[in-house]
């Protein structure tokens, strides 16, 4: 993967690839179950924000000791910034970044929301995939899930972006919706596929701390779905899309061949990347960061402090190790033995060597020459499996790391 | 020298609430001895444990002055812990004294421990001064009480002196009573030496305060003096009288009560029922001392999360030598690692020391299940005993265990007589004997095995006598039981710690019990964790923590990275908290909810 240039004498590391987030905190209304950062957009003067996000991604960028590789404008709903605005936005991501030199440059959209209009400008500006929130095709279901959109909704959106020559969609289904059985699951995965989507990320519902559906769980007033259920519908849903020719990637993400979203396997292999927005996270250089959350403190630090990081730490060896953990074994290709070698400096398979042969013996993980791996009967209990490698992790990994270029 | 005719050494007992406390504070206000402005509740107990709980632990005494017909007499009062675990406390005060109070709440009359330790008093030959306390309360039946109290104990009620500790009513009585009543010391000033330590006290500058109460004879500092039974010499660097602070006076004649600093290191130096006498001249009669306390109780404490072994041993240390009358071992689990084997007067003896070690040692500890001790008949004929079911030697070899049975008496309003009957079958009590203290209360004993009360007998009692029924025990003696060793298996793997030793009878019911609580202990697994509690290799219960069936983390992206680790961070520390046996993580809570009461 490391590719060096030059002849031994005069080695020159390659610029790292840079993932570069975007977060816009608008929505029509907020999602039970969502716990981004996020906003009602109604009634608010949007300029001020755009123009510290255009301010704090071209000093970003300009900071860079690297080249962007992937764009991801998220939120939120980007595509509800007022279009003059996010004509704006869309003009300075393309002064700051090469469009040419980079491999996805993502739009989240909101199913309601995309119109000719949109789609026509988001094409323009060379943005090549989009993502939609579609999480069910069920109407009851969609209801308790809050979402603004109906199905058809989701039907005329894709068709509207294909039109416009956007064709790489993903979409995000939800199972384990209380009230969902495997019949109406069933149903939305065909509808989904019947759209022929490049990329389906398909989640198991979360109870998220502080979420509205979560209240409503602890008040009785919703009933969350059988744990063996939710099980059988990821099983399902597996061997579903396998058969309709999506790979899984990732835990929770399948796409068609070659259609794997680069962005987010940056996160996925803890490779660097930067965020812009409110709430939004950059790790670089060892260094990870997070922006204040609430907008008029962002646009405030912006205009006084020239960034917006409410938060920022050095990642230690110990803090590294267990994010490689977390990250890459949601992978279906696993852990990486030889990116845990460079960024670690211990081979993980004497790291791990107490809690690994129980885990094989059961059959919950595999070691390849390569990479240490869930099974797929591992994946199921995949945090339980963390943390027995976690308990793996003692204080002597508790150093700082070499800063790594 | 003071003169013996103006001095009263005496204690008071009582049940406990009866207001014994909050007597001794009234008497030191109403002497002077303690100026209102200074007074504070419960003035003699010191330790923050004993507020906290409004209850006397340790016996704690003061030296009041008081005048009467022109002369001003020396009244030693010893105040005195009223719960059934410190009798021996009781015990040890009541020997330095001449004379007792025995209080008695007029609303609720004569209890439990009113009588246990009303007999300590009489057993010792003790003059006694009946109070009848509470007056000012609107229930109080001070008359009524009176009564009651002469026809269980034979103390005259027309004697009976009627106060309100709360309020000081009766306190200028209750004193001349003391004096009236309750005879001067007697002993020989001029005789050899000879002084009772009836208590001690650690102090970090001075070494051992040693509490005591001079029989013959007189001693001053500067003095060479001998313990008689620990055969060790020392010059006394300070005297002095609880007045109720410390502080030094010339000297302590004969019938006072005092303390003394003689260089004595620590706690285990002293033997408490020692006597002490002069080198020169010393006498050839030490007094007859105490008998050693007597450990009902045995538990292990193991160091809990973030405490070494070490550390445990020097809080057990610290506390031993404020309170000698637990013992600890080294011991050691295959779960739990190296501990100690503790025996206690009592739970409630037991409970104050866990919770002084974790509060003035901060140490976190760790305890098995409470048990007592087993006389084990081996076939051999040789007679062993035992407080750890971990000790109970193969079945084969054994002839017979005998279990401790202590005689408890009940005194309890009499429409509960049957539910309390019930309550005592049901733990496999037999009856001696039922005696009416009036028409509506009742004195029932019954023999019981003390396993079958040490863990929720007084719960059980109160709620089934809607809080009126009080209780005492002694030991009667050994009796041969059907006991057996319950091993619990997490995963097939016998958990040492768990182990209870229970009658075969009741086996099924508390395994039961102590499997179902495990469940709700020990967190869902990977693999499905069979639970099973068993009697050699037969299972008796059995319960099942099923696996997960899915725990995965359905999104995880840049923003939620750092979050995700932090609970993974704090989900690694819980795992440090956890015993790990036969692979299955078990926290520390699962190993204490054997202790709790049944639901």
């Amino acid at each position: 993967m490391r590719s060096m240039i030059g002849d031994g004498e005069n080695l020159i590391a390659p610029r790292p690839r840079v993932g570069l987030y975007i977060h816009v905190p608008y929505c029509e209304s907020k999602c039970g179950y969502c716990d981004f950062y996020s906003v009602p957009k109604e009634g608010r003067d949007q300029g001020p924000l755009v123009q510290s996000l255009i301010s704090e991604l071209t000093s970003r960028v300009a900071a860079l000791n690297g080249d962007v590789r992937s764009v991801f404008f998220g939120g939120g709903t980007p595509t509800l910034l007022d279009k003059d605005l996010l004509t704006n936005l869309l003009d300075a991501i393309r002064r700051s970044v090469d469009l040419n030199a980079i491999e996805e440059f993502t739009v989240e959209a909101n199913p309601a929301t995309v119109n000719d209009e949109i789609a026509s400008l988001l094409a323009a500006s060379g943005v090549t995939r989009v993502s939609m929130g579609a999480q069910s095709f069920h109407p009851a279901e969609l209801e308790t899930l809050e979402r603004i959109h109906n199905s058809d909704d989701i039907v005329v959106s894709v068709a509207t972006l294909r039109r416009h020559g956007i064709t790489n969609i993903n979409l995000d289904l939800i199972f384990g919706i209380p009230g969902q059985t495997m019949k109406t699951w069933d149903q939305s995965i065909d509808l989904a596929l019947d759209l022929n989507p490049n990329h389906l990320a398909c989640y198991g519902l979360t109870y998220e701390p502080g979420t509205k559906l979560t209240a409503q769980r602890k008040t009785g007033k919703v009933t969350p779905c059988d744990e063996s259920l939710e099980a059988e519908m990821y099983q399902f849903l597996i061997d579903k899309l396998a058969s309709a020719g999506f790979e899984q990637y990732e835990t929770s993400n399948f796409a068609k061949p070659g259609a794997r979203s680069i962005h987010n396997l940056i996160y996925w292999r803890n490779e660097p990347y930067i965020g812009v927005g409110p709430s939004a996270a950059g790790c670089i250089d060892g260094r990870r960061y997070k922006n204040a959350s609430d907008i008029n403190k962002y646009v405030t630090m912006m205009a006084e402090l020239g960034h917006a990081e409410a938060e920022s730490e050095t990642l230690s060896k110990q803090d590294l190790t267990l994010e490689m953990l977390l990250m890459q074994f949601r992978l279906i290709e696993g852990l990486s033995i030889q990116s845990f070698k460079d960024r670690i400096g211990e081979d993980p398979l004497k790291q791990f060597d107490a809690v690994l042969p129980p885990l094989v013996q059961k059959e919950f993980v595999t070691v390849s020459s390569t990479h240490i791996a869930l099974t797929r009967k591992g994946r199921l209990i995949s945090d339980a499996i963390v943390r027995e490698f976690a308990r793996a992790c003692d204080v002597t990994l508790d150093t700082p790391l070499p800063l790594t270029a | 020298m003071a003169d013996l005719s103006l001095i009263r050494n005496f204690s008071i007992v009582a049940h406990i609430d009866h207001g014994k406390s909050t007597l001794a504070d009234r008497i030191l206000e109403h002497t002077g001895a303690v100026t209102k402005r200074d007074m504070r509740a419960q003035f003699l107990d010191d330790m923050e444990l004993e507020r906290e709980m409004g209850i006397t632990i340790k016996a704690n005494r003061a030296t009041v002055p008081y005048e009467f017909e022109g002369k001003t007499y020396m009244l030693n009062l010893l105040d005195t812990p009223g719960h059934v675990d410190f009798h021996y406390e009781v015990s040890r005060a009541i020997a330095a004294c001449e004379g007792v109070l025995v209080l008695v709440d007029a609303t609720q009359g004569v209890q439990a421990q009113t009588v246990a330790n009303a007999y300590l008093a009489l057993e010792a030959d003790l003059e006694i001064v009946l109070v009848i306390n509470k007056i000012d309360l609107p229930s109080a039946r001070p008359e009524d009480i009176a009564l009651e109290v002469e026809q269980v104990l034979g103390l005259d009620a027309s004697e009976a002196v009627f106060t309100s500790a709360k309020t000081g009513q009766g306190i200028d009585d209750l004193l001349t009573a003391v004096i009236k009543k309750i005879p001067p010391p007697k002993g020989d000033p001029t005789a050899p030496l000879r002084a009772l330590i009836y208590d001690a006290k650690p102090d970090v500058h001075r070494g051992v305060i040693s509490h005591a109460r001079v029989v013959d004879g007189s001693f001053k500092r500067g003095d060479q003096i001998e313990l008689i039974a620990v055969e060790r010499k020392y010059l006394i660097t300070e005297v002095g009288k609880f007045k109720p602070k410390p502080t030094a006076v010339e000297s302590l004649g004969a019938g006072e009560v005092g303390y003394f600093v003689a260089g004595i290191k620590t706690l285990a130096d002293v033997n408490i029922g020692d006597t002490i006498t002069h080198c020169i001249r010393p006498t050839d009669a030490a007094l007859p001392g105490y008998e050693p306390p007597q450990q009902m109780v045995f538990c292990d404490f193991y160091p809990g999360v973030g405490t070494s072994t070490d550390q445990l041993r020097l809080a057990m240390e610290k506390i031993w030598l404020t309170d000698s009358s637990f013992t600890y071992n080294t011991a050691s689990s295959d779960a739990l690692g190296i501990g100690f084997r503790c025996g206690f007067l009592g739970l409630l003896h037991m409970k104050i020391i866990q919770e002084r070690l974790e509060r003035e040692n901060d140490v976190s500890v760790v305890q098995t299940a409470p048990t007592v001790t087993y006389e084990i008949k081996h076939k051999s004929g040789e007679v062993t005993r035992i407080e750890s079911p971990a000790d109970l030697p193969d079945p084969a070899t054994i002839e017979e265990i005998r279990e401790p049975i202590v005689s408890v008496q009940m005194i309890i309003p009499a429409e509960f007589v049957g539910t309390v009957m019930q309550l005592s079958m049901d733990r496999r009590g037999k009856h001696s004997k039922t005696e009416y203290l009036s028409p509506d209360r009742v004195i029932i004993t019954y023999k019981i095995p003390l396993c079958e009360i040490i863990y929720d007998f007084y719960d059980k009692l109160k709620s089934c006598t809607r809080g009126y029924g009080t209780a005492d025990y002694e030991l009667v003696g050994y009796d041969a039981g059907d006991m057996v060793k319950m091993d619990v298996l997490v995963n097939g793997v016998a958990v040492d710690a768990l182990s209870v030793i229970v009658h075969r009878n009741n086996a099924a019911f508390r395994g039961r019990k102590l499997i179902m609580r495990l469940k709700k202990e020990i967190d869902r697994h990977m693999f499905e964790i069979p639970l099973q509690a068993a009697i050699g290799s037969k299972v008796i219960a059995r319960e099942t923590i099923r696996a997960f069936r899915k725990d995965v983390t359905a999104k995880c992206y840049g923003g939620d990275i750092s979050r995700k680790r932090k609970l993974l961070e704090k989900q690694k520390e819980g795992k440090k908290r956890m015993k790990v046996v036969g692979s299955v993580a078990i926290p520390q809570e699962a190993f204490m909810s054997i202790l709790s009461p049944d639901d």
